[in-house]
């Protein structure tokens, strides 16, 4: 099943499109929620939605097939942040027990053009990256946590992004079945 | 998290980007669609819905106005209606969707109004189409970012998105802003 | 060469499209049901498949064929199914499959704000896609042999 590499995505759009219409979506779900811890769940419930279809986009394009564990994994998340956002983060600071890590990124196509006003300093403004890596991990069986543990936006010099694995979720049985 | 107390660079300290970065489609697609179904979670009816498309778009267009303007027209904004239509046609259809939009014409029945046709719209491209055409068409969005970009440069109009070979923006210019661009020819 | 139909099964089992192109016997049961047993015979053999085996398997399950037709399966990662029934003579048919899957499916299923993941397909798009897609396949012959 291994697609060559080369015609993994190549049809691009510019970015500020994607900037305009997301900052455009917060700036509307700050008016219909009025609160921003609301607004941040509800981003990483987006996000989610956008995970579970996006990693079919991912799997069908790559024509990768399972991880082998969780490094493994690392990378190809690693690689999907290139070819959707354009920007490729480093992985690091690996727990102890292998079981979590962080996505560094030095720049972000979402923040770009991005400033919170001071009564925003809560919003967790990149929370739909946290809910795009839930939902596309538990597609393939990964049952993981993920949150924000540095933010540009908030004057950190970089956005770093921890993933902690939970569990492996197993497959669904057939209706009827025991 | 701690709410660090370093100084900060202000955005305006920053220097302008040249907007060439690029994501790929799929993932404006899927957020996209994100947007469509927010939206239609939050309307009980297909108008209601448009409108929050509608003014989505709006609030797109109007953050384009100036960061568009000041990258490639030096700051300098149109004052003829012909020439912010090319523009929308041309700079701003390039910059944000890679290409120009398809055509533009002036309706022959009312002078105030024009079309913009696209066959195929960005956002439209992974939604199938109702087959009664009469209902949702999401280059509503679109329609949103043109109106708030006329609007916003002092050229006051309605802007809404039909089915029409493809699908056709309609630009309904208020008579005011038809008078005045009529005044400036006869100088 | 021809084939026959196609069911595509969401990653709980529940059935998101089926068509059929040169169908030529029904198993006589209603379409829910017929599904369900498919679905129920993949998720068995499967786990077969994987118990059974030798050797660490990668991909485990593929076809099985009969002297009349092939039924040719693929899986995604994320635990999507496609099952294709052809004749016997039908070549390359992963192939088919993964395109199915990456040109059709997440183009028109994926990316559409419209369409709902786990509710059977309604799109009109896919199903002309899929429809056209099937058709131009070299395996597709309209009239059964």
């Amino acid at each position: 099943m291994s697609r060559s590499s080369s015609r993994i995505d190549t049809k691009k759009v510019n970015s500020e499109l994607v900037t305009l219409t997301y900052g455009a979506l917060v700036a509307q779900m700050i008016k219909d929620l009025d609160n921003a811890d609301d607004v941040s769940k509800q981003l990483e419930r987006l996000g989610y939605n956008m995970g579970i279809r996006i990693v079919e986009d991912f799997l069908s394009k790559t024509g990768s097939g399972r991880c082998l564990d969780l490094k493994d994994t690392a990378d190809k998340v690693q690689m999907a942040f290139k070819m959707y956002l354009g920007v490729q983060p480093n992985v690091a600071n690996w727990s102890a027990a292998g079981d979590e890590f962080s996505f560094i990124l030095d720049s972000n196509p979402l923040t770009e053009l991005v400033e919170l006003p001071d009564d925003l300093k809560n919003l967790k403004y990149c929370n739909i990256i946290c809910g795009v890596l839930r939902g596309a991990l538990e597609m393939v069986h990964l049952d993981v946590q993920s949150w924000i543990v540095q933010d540009q936006l908030k004057g950190d010099s970089n956005t770093e992004i921890r993933l902690k694995f939970i569990r492996r979720l197993e497959d669904s049985i057939p209706a009827g079945e025991d | 998290m701690s709410l660090s107390n370093r100084p900060k660079t202000s955005i305006l300290d920053k220097p302008l980007s040249k907007g060439k970065g690029e994501v790929s489609l799929s993932c404006f697609a899927l957020l996209f669609s994100e947007v469509v179904q927010y939206s239609q979670n939050k309307s009980s009816t297909v108008p209601e819905l448009q409108n929050r498309l509608h003014s989505l778009g709006y609030n797109v267009g109007s953050k384009i106005i100036d960061l568009y303007f000041v990258r490639e027209r030096n700051a300098k904004r149109e004052i003829k209606l012909l020439n912010i239509l090319l523009f929308i046609k041309s700079t701003l259809w390039k910059a944000l969707f890679g290409r120009e939009a398809e055509k533009l014409e002036h309706s022959n029945d009312d002078e105030n109004t024009y079309y913009l046709m696209e066959k195929e719209p960005l956002v439209n491209k992974f939604i199938s189409v109702p087959r009664d055409k009469g209902s949702l068409n999401c280059a509503i969005f679109i329609a949103g970012i043109i109106e708030s970009v006329l609007t916003g440069t002092g050229f006051a109009a309605k802007v809404t998105a039909h089915w029409h070979k493809g699908t056709t923006y309609m630009v309904k210019f208020d008579e005011s802003v038809v008078a005045r661009d009529k005044q400036l020819e006869d100088k | 060469m021809t084939i026959h139909n196609i069911y595509i099964f969401d990653h709980k089992g529940g059935l998101l499209y089926y068509h059929e192109w040169n169908r030529i016997k029904q198993s006589g049961m209603t379409s829910e049901e017929e599904a369900k047993l498919m679905y129920g015979m993949l998720f068995s053999i499967k786990s077969f498949v994987n118990k059974i085996s030798p050797i660490d398997t990668k991909e485990g399950f593929l076809y099985y064929k009969t002297s009349k037709y092939t039924l040719h399966f693929m899986e995604t990662p994320s635990r999507i199914k496609f099952v294709l029934n052809t004749d016997n003579n039908a070549q390359d048919m992963r192939e088919l499959l993964q395109q199915i899957y990456s040109q059709v499916f997440v183009e028109y299923v994926v990316k559409n704000p419209l369409s709902k993941l786990s509710e059977p397909i309604q799109s009109e798009l896919f199903k002309t896609k899929l429809d056209a897609f099937v058709k131009q396949s070299p395996s597709f012959l309209a009239k059964p042999l």
